[in-house]
């Protein structure tokens, strides 16, 4: 993470090189790297940083509760529905008070999510709440073509832009409407992870030891969208990192369980966006490309690799009780996809 | 049998004339003179050489992507594998976008698009293929890696957008599926192929509802599984091919067709990939025309002839709205 910082604070026009970096830290204002630094740079790299903890925290809180390798924050309706939020004003024209603009994104997220939970009847199975949310989000895509077709070709660009997530020209003041989301998810976070343990033993086991299921995992899912949202808000949907984020985190410590998984999952989120930036900074330069689609790229093939090699050795026996737990759950055919990529993931 | 095919074969007539007379600017009467061989020069040219052919290329396009969800369905006995999300159409996609931004194919030469396409579609199968194990990897392996071979796919089509962003009018219409501006020469390339394909398929009829049952009934029958979902997957490819090269990718029609036809024509295959075949016309068509007339509607009310909506859009919606009433009604079958 600190190298992938570092790239991020000193690459790019003008190149300021590591010797410097503290200089141009500490006296912002008089020169031309520090202003660049510190008003550019800095923030953007505390945003990727932020978008990725995010994210990846709630990745794993997706496909925790969820019980499917595959439930990223994509498929649930959250990022379509902040994109629609964003791209409606833009082209009906409508004149929007610049005040409420990243409120809209952050209510198209929530109404996304919330008619994923509320169609799929605050979480009846787990893949019912996939298959809704991939419907939902069908839908609210549908509708955002719809509305990218009525478009002109500036706003096009624009909407193009921030759907595939970017980080560019991005400051201070939207790194600060982060923080309020974060205080509310982050104490809801630390108390939902130990649940989260519980509930991938399967409903049955979970409500045996005392949870109900169902509860539970409504509560896992706004916790994810209270997640989600500010940040797809701000910098769109960084495609893919809840996905690559907790593979990883279950790769490197496979004999853990989901309390443990957590800040590791957010940690590799974080390194995840801030090191796919610094190629979407720089590969065409001076063309921007965002970073959402180097996240794509990247990490939809390390996420399979990760997911065909299966975990490192420990994790063989509890593979084995973990796939049992998910056989024993009698769901039809659509949750086929799920138990083989849960015994592989283990 | 014999009346649900009667009954489905109506309903796509009903489908194709509503199609007909959904458009902006001709009252039904005009239409029927037309078709009579009287009217003038232009309402002539809209008919015949406008409606007529995109009307066609609906319904060509609607059966296609039909069977080929009813075929990949079946060979990957998974009734989730719809083409979206086994990299056919988003392979399709990238590969005509590619060619487009390459400068080997204009959008007014539909048939270096049509090649761009297959080709695209058939290397997002290959990906596919691979990446799931050579064709002997179980059916849940690839349709989770199909997920993710999409997810790639998209991704490198938005790259090819960033760099020749001039394009991303023309290929938004794409992305969500419309049969807005197809002509005589779209049918030309189109109805060839489906046919060609479609008879693969009606060949394949046999093998695959052994496939159904599971490879183990299917070797017991003496049928090498492998061999046959092989052929199944490359004739469900070029199906889907086709069609999106001709009209776009068109949500949910590859996925909820087939259930359809399951429900209507039964599980004997030799009976349903016809029957798929008419569902899949008649939805497209059908959905086509309403299209139509919702964007007329909707342009009366809101005074602007901007609106068009695409059939995509509306074949999106409703499938999603049907998958919704699906998951919520049956859902422990979840399909």
């Amino acid at each position: 993470m600190a190298a992938a910082s570092v790239c991020a604070l000193s690459l790019g026009t003008p190149y300021v090189p590591l010797y410097r970096l503290p200089g141009a830290l500490l006296d912002a204002d008089s020169t031309l790297a520090g202003v660049v630094v510190t008003e550019l740079r800095v923030p953007r790299l505390v945003l990727a940083l932020v978008a990725g903890l995010c994210l990846g925290a709630a990745g794993l809180v997706l496909q925790e509760a969820l019980r499917n390798a595959l439930a990223v924050p994509e498929m649930l309706g959250v990022s379509s529905g902040a994109a629609l939020g964003v791209a409606a004003p833009l082209v009906l024209a409508a004149s929007i008070p610049t005040a409420v603009q990243p409120l809209l994104a952050i209510g198209g997220a929530v109404l996304g999510g919330g008619l994923t939970l509320l169609a799929a009847g605050l979480g009846r199975s787990p893949s019912a709440v996939l298959l809704t949310g991939a419907a939902v989000a069908a839908a609210l895509q549908a509708a955002l073509l719809v509305l990218m077709v009525m478009a002109d070709q500036f706003d096009l660009q624009l909407i193009y832009r921030y759907l595939l997530g970017s980080l560019s020209a991005r400051t201070w003041d939207d790194v600060t409407g982060l923080w309020p989301w974060l205080l509310v998810a982050s104490p809801a976070l630390v108390l939902c992870a130990p649940v989260l343990s519980v509930l991938r033993l399967g409903d049955e086991d979970a409500e045996a030891l005392g949870v109900r299921a169902q509860r539970a995992r409504f509560a896992a899912l706004a916790i994810a969208i209270v997640l989600i949202a500010p940040v797809t808000a701000v910098c769109g949907p960084v495609a893919w990192v809840g996905f690559l984020a907790p593979h990883l985190a279950r790769w490197l410590n496979p004999a853990a369980d989901a309390v443990r998984w957590l800040p590791w999952s957010a940690a590799w989120g974080a390194v995840v966006v801030a090191v796919a930036d610094v190629p979407a900074r720089l590969a065409l330069a001076p063309v921007e490309t965002p970073v959402g689609a180097w996240t794509a790229l990247l990490g939809v093939p390390v996420g399979v690799a990760l997911l065909r090699s299966g975990p490192r050795k420990p994790a063989a026996r509890r593979g084995a009780a973990r796939s049992d737990a998910v056989r024993s759950e009698p769901r039809g055919t659509g949750a086929e996809a799920v138990p083989t990529a849960g015994k592989e993931t283990g | 049998m014999k009346r649900r095919f009667a009954v489905f074969t109506a309903l796509a007539v009903v489908c194709a004339c509503g199609e007909l007379l959904a458009g902006r600017g001709m009252s039904p009467a005009v239409v029927w003179d037309v078709l009579g061989g009287a009217g003038d020069a232009t309402e002539r040219h809209i008919l015949l050489q406008l409606r007529l052919p995109r009307m066609l290329v609906a319904l060509a396009a609607g059966a296609c992507l039909g069977v080929a969800g009813l075929v990949l369905q079946s060979a990957l006995r998974n009734p989730l594998a719809g083409p979206e999300v086994t990299g056919v159409t988003p392979g399709a996609v990238l590969g005509a976008v590619t060619a487009t931004a390459l400068g080997l194919a204009g959008w007014e030469s539909p048939l270096a698009v049509v090649v761009a396409a297959c080709v695209g579609g058939c290397s997002g199968a290959a990906l596919l293929w691979l990446l799931a194990g050579r064709g002997r990897g179980d059916p849940a392996q690839i349709a989770l890696h199909g997920v993710l071979v999409s997810a790639v796919l998209g991704g490198l089509t938005a790259m090819v957008l960033l760099v020749a962003p001039g394009e991303l009018g023309s290929v938004v219409q794409w992305l969500v599926g419309t049969t807005e501006g197809r002509v005589w020469q779209h049918w030309h390339l189109l109805w060839p192929w489906a046919l060609a394909w479609s008879a693969v398929a009606w060949l394949l009829a046999g093998p695959l509802t052994l496939l159904r049952c599971g490879d183990d009934i299917a070797g017991a029958a003496g049928l090498s599984a492998a061999r046959a979902r092989t052929l199944a997957l490359l004739c469900a490819v070029a199906l889907t091919a086709g069609a999106v090269a001709a009209v776009g990718a068109l949500g949910f029609v590859g996925l909820l067709v087939p259930h359809l036809a399951l429900a209507v024509f039964g599980a004997d295959l030799r009976m349903t990939l016809p029957g798929a075949a008419l569902v899949g016309a008649a939805v497209v068509c059908g959905s086509d025309a309403a299209a139509q007339l919702l964007s007329r509607l909707l342009a009366v009310a809101l005074d602007s002839g901007r609106l068009t909506l695409p059939v995509g859009a509306l074949t999106t919606c409703v499938g999603a709205a049907l998958l919704l009433v699906v998951v919520r009604r049956w859902p422990s079958r979840t399909f």
